[in-house]
């Protein structure tokens, strides 16, 4: 008898202990946690990001590109491509929709979503920088990731613009930072893992790079430093497609 | 207005722009590029190639500078440019020098300033200032219009007004001659609507539309439209023609007169997870010359040649009239009905390498041009190379070019 309880003890005890774990977890909403974790990106509502992408390739620094990201609520956000070897690109996203002037054309070109994930630091991964207003899923518990314990989300897309339609995303059980994120293509191939790393700007703790390992060719990683964040306000007509061939912005 | 007073003009509305520009924020590009041109040597053409660039190898040089000094936007390129058999040249140009500026709600633009148009690939019917060559291998940059343009946005839509090449009546080129454009976008749930209405001497009134919709991840759509009150097209020597007209270099073609023609395109991107798209497109260009002119171009250059030998017949006629003959491959569009098929690949994991295939056919003669192309970019560096080959039925475009094809390649450095 008592090894029959013994038994059941073993059994059912560590189940009881996550269920305990889980119930603070679950009992948080989804969106509230995606919104405290997009606050260590998107520390304004309005806000222009000064970005780094550096591409290591077998662990040797590839490329560097420079953006400036202008993001205005409602899903927009203009990307001003700003190192020699791109200057005059522009990517512009309003919610599912965007469009990408070359230099040498001058003029709003349409593309798909899928588009906007080619290049070499994903434009996608650069101009994304929340996750609140794209996604919604579900808490499937806690883990330790890198010896913090996360809470682990599984959030899906929900909006055909997105980069990825699903996200495995960790964030920290105190303070709610993220910490890793697994992201997957249409196909649910997990494309990339993305770890996160947080630096102190103007008091507060913020996400200072975002590191992509690329998950199907595995020696290539991409930091993106977010080097600095300044509160700016475009006016809407900025995020007008056709008024990204004017330089009033910069070019 | 002279181009002097022009560019004082931009000068002087210079301070008018963003007062925290700063001084100078400008990027450099050298570009080298190569071609070999192989002459077909069947050519109907063939005793007036000499006289022409046909089959010649060339290569140029460029220094690129883009960016902006004060409010001002530049894009100044300076090329040495060199074909086989010809001593090599250099030139300063000013592709844009403009300046935009805005007065309470209302957007101005003075200079001379790249303004392309429409939402196709392989040809734009709508694109009525800039009138950019399209399907070029490596070309350079864009020359731009001098224009002064109003615009006014909201969130979804745009109005411009543009007066383009002020001054200027009707020149050689129609993209120099004078013209006022009023466009218009209008973004209509997830529709770009772009429509142009253009007044000039030469085409009198032109008017178009387009579209471009997303209506699935992978798949964009678009489609384009314009009616020309008057058109022109190029034209070989009108027949029955004459020895001694066939003779004349200046009458070897001529520019027919055209009521109404109109241009129209429709076609859709296709593109994969894997890095892969599909363009494909079909278009309608009334202003074009038909088979039935290529047709008559090649009968002309054959009996061109039956007079070579002839008592009182000089050669250096024969070769003259042959080579005038060659312009009507310079027309803006060589088909009228045209279709394209482009398949293209980007490394999507970013390892900078790209890779195009390009199959193009005119549909009303059977003609075909096909290119591949490779390219790779790293930091700072990038290359191209390539090939394009021509063929098709006999008599067709793209048989009758006096080149079987084209070996390409560039190397530019951005710093």
């Amino acid at each position: 008898m008592s090894d029959r309880l013994e038994r059941l003890a073993t059994l059912v005890l560590p189940g009881f202990a996550i269920l305990l774990l889980a119930v603070p977890a679950c009992a948080a909403d989804v969106k509230a946690l995606l919104k405290d974790a997009d606050r260590f990106r998107l520390t304004e509502e309005s806000l222009r990001v000064e970005t780094e992408a550096k591409v290591y390739k077998a662990g040797v620094l590839d490329k560097t590109r420079l953006y400036n990201v202008y993001v205005k609520p409602g899903r927009r956000s203009l990307v001003v491509f700003r190192s020699p070897s791109e200057r005059g690109q522009k990517l512009l996203m309003l919610a599912d929709d965007f469009w990408l002037v070359l230099p040498g054309s001058q003029r709003p070109l349409r593309i798909t979503p899928l588009q906007k994930l080619l290049g070499d630091a994903s434009t996608g991964d650069v101009a994304s920088l929340a996750w609140s207003e794209d996604y919604d899923g579900t808490i499937e518990g806690e883990q330790l990731v890198e010896g913090i314990p996360c809470i682990k989300l599984d959030i899906t897309g929900q909006r055909k613009g997105v980069s990825y339609p699903r996200i495995v995303l960790y964030l920290a059980r105190d303070g709610h930072y993220p910490v890793q994120a697994e992201l997957y293509v249409a196909s649910d191939k997990l494309a990339k893992l993305a770890t996160f790393k947080l630096g102190v700007e103007g008091g507060r703790r913020v996400v200072s790079t975002m590191i992509l390992v690329d998950r199907l060719q595995k020696d290539r990683r991409t930091e993106l430093n977010y080097l600095a964040r300044t509160r700016k306000t475009l006016p809407d007509e900025y995020y007008n497609p056709a008024f990204l061939v004017r330089a009033d912005i910069e070019n | 207005m002279n181009r002097a007073a022009f560019f004082v003009a931009v000068l002087a509305a210079a301070p008018a722009a963003v007062a925290d520009d700063p001084v100078a924020d400008l990027s450099y590009k050298t570009r080298l590029v190569a071609e070999h041109h192989d002459l077909r040597g069947d050519s109907v053409f063939a005793p007036g190639l000499p006289l022409t660039g046909f089959g010649r190898d060339r290569g140029r040089l460029e220094q690129e500078v883009r960016g902006r000094l004060g409010p001002a936007s530049l894009l100044l390129t300076g090329t040495v440019f060199s074909q086989e058999g010809q001593t090599p040249a250099a030139r300063l140009l000013a592709n844009e020098a403009y300046v935009d500026f805005r007065a309470g709600e209302n957007h101005f633009t003075i200079g001379k300033k790249i303004l392309s148009g429409d939402v196709a690939f392989g040809f734009r019917p709508i694109d009525v200032i800039q009138r950019e060559l399209r399907l070029q291998v490596l070309p350079p940059a864009l020359e731009g219009v001098p224009n002064l343009t109003w615009e006014r946005f909201t969130k979804d839509t745009a109005w411009s007004v543009v007066l383009a090449n002020p001054g200027h009546g009707q020149r050689g080129d129609p993209k120099r001659d004078g013209s006022l454009t009023v466009r218009h976008y209008r973004r209509s749930g997830g529709t770009d609507v772009h429509a142009v209405a253009r007044i000039s001497d030469r085409y009198r009134l032109e008017t178009g539309a387009a579209l471009s919709a997303v209506p699935d991840e992978s798949l964009e759509l678009h489609a384009s439209f314009l009616v020309q009150r008057r058109g022109e097209r190029l034209t070989p020597l009108a027949e029955p023609a004459t020895t001694s007209a066939l003779l004349d270099p200046d009458r070897a073609f001529g520019v027919t007169s055209l009521n109404t023609p109109r241009k129209a395109l429709a076609g859709f991107t296709w593109t994969w997870e894997s890095g892969w798209s599909v363009i494909g497109e079909t278009w309608w260009d009334g202003t074009a010359p038909t088979a039935a002119d290529w047709q008559t171009l090649a009968a002309q250059a054959r009996r061109r040649n039956a007079l070579l030998g002839l008592p009182g017949v000089p050669a250096a006629a024969v070769a003259g009239s042959l080579a005038a003959s060659t312009r009507l491959f310079q027309a803006p569009g060589v088909s009228r009905r045209t279709a394209l098929a482009h398949l293209g690949w980007t490394d999507p994991a970013g390892g900078g390498w790209t890779a195009s295939l390009d199959i193009l056919r005119t549909l009303e003669d059977g003609g075909w041009t096909a290119t591949a192309a490779v390219g790779w970019e790293a930091d700072r560096v990038r290359f191209d190379a390539g090939m394009r080959r021509f063929g098709g039925k006999p008599d067709s475009v793209y048989r009758l070019l006096p080149e079987r094809g084209i070996l390409f390649a560039g190397v530019s450095l951005a710093f």
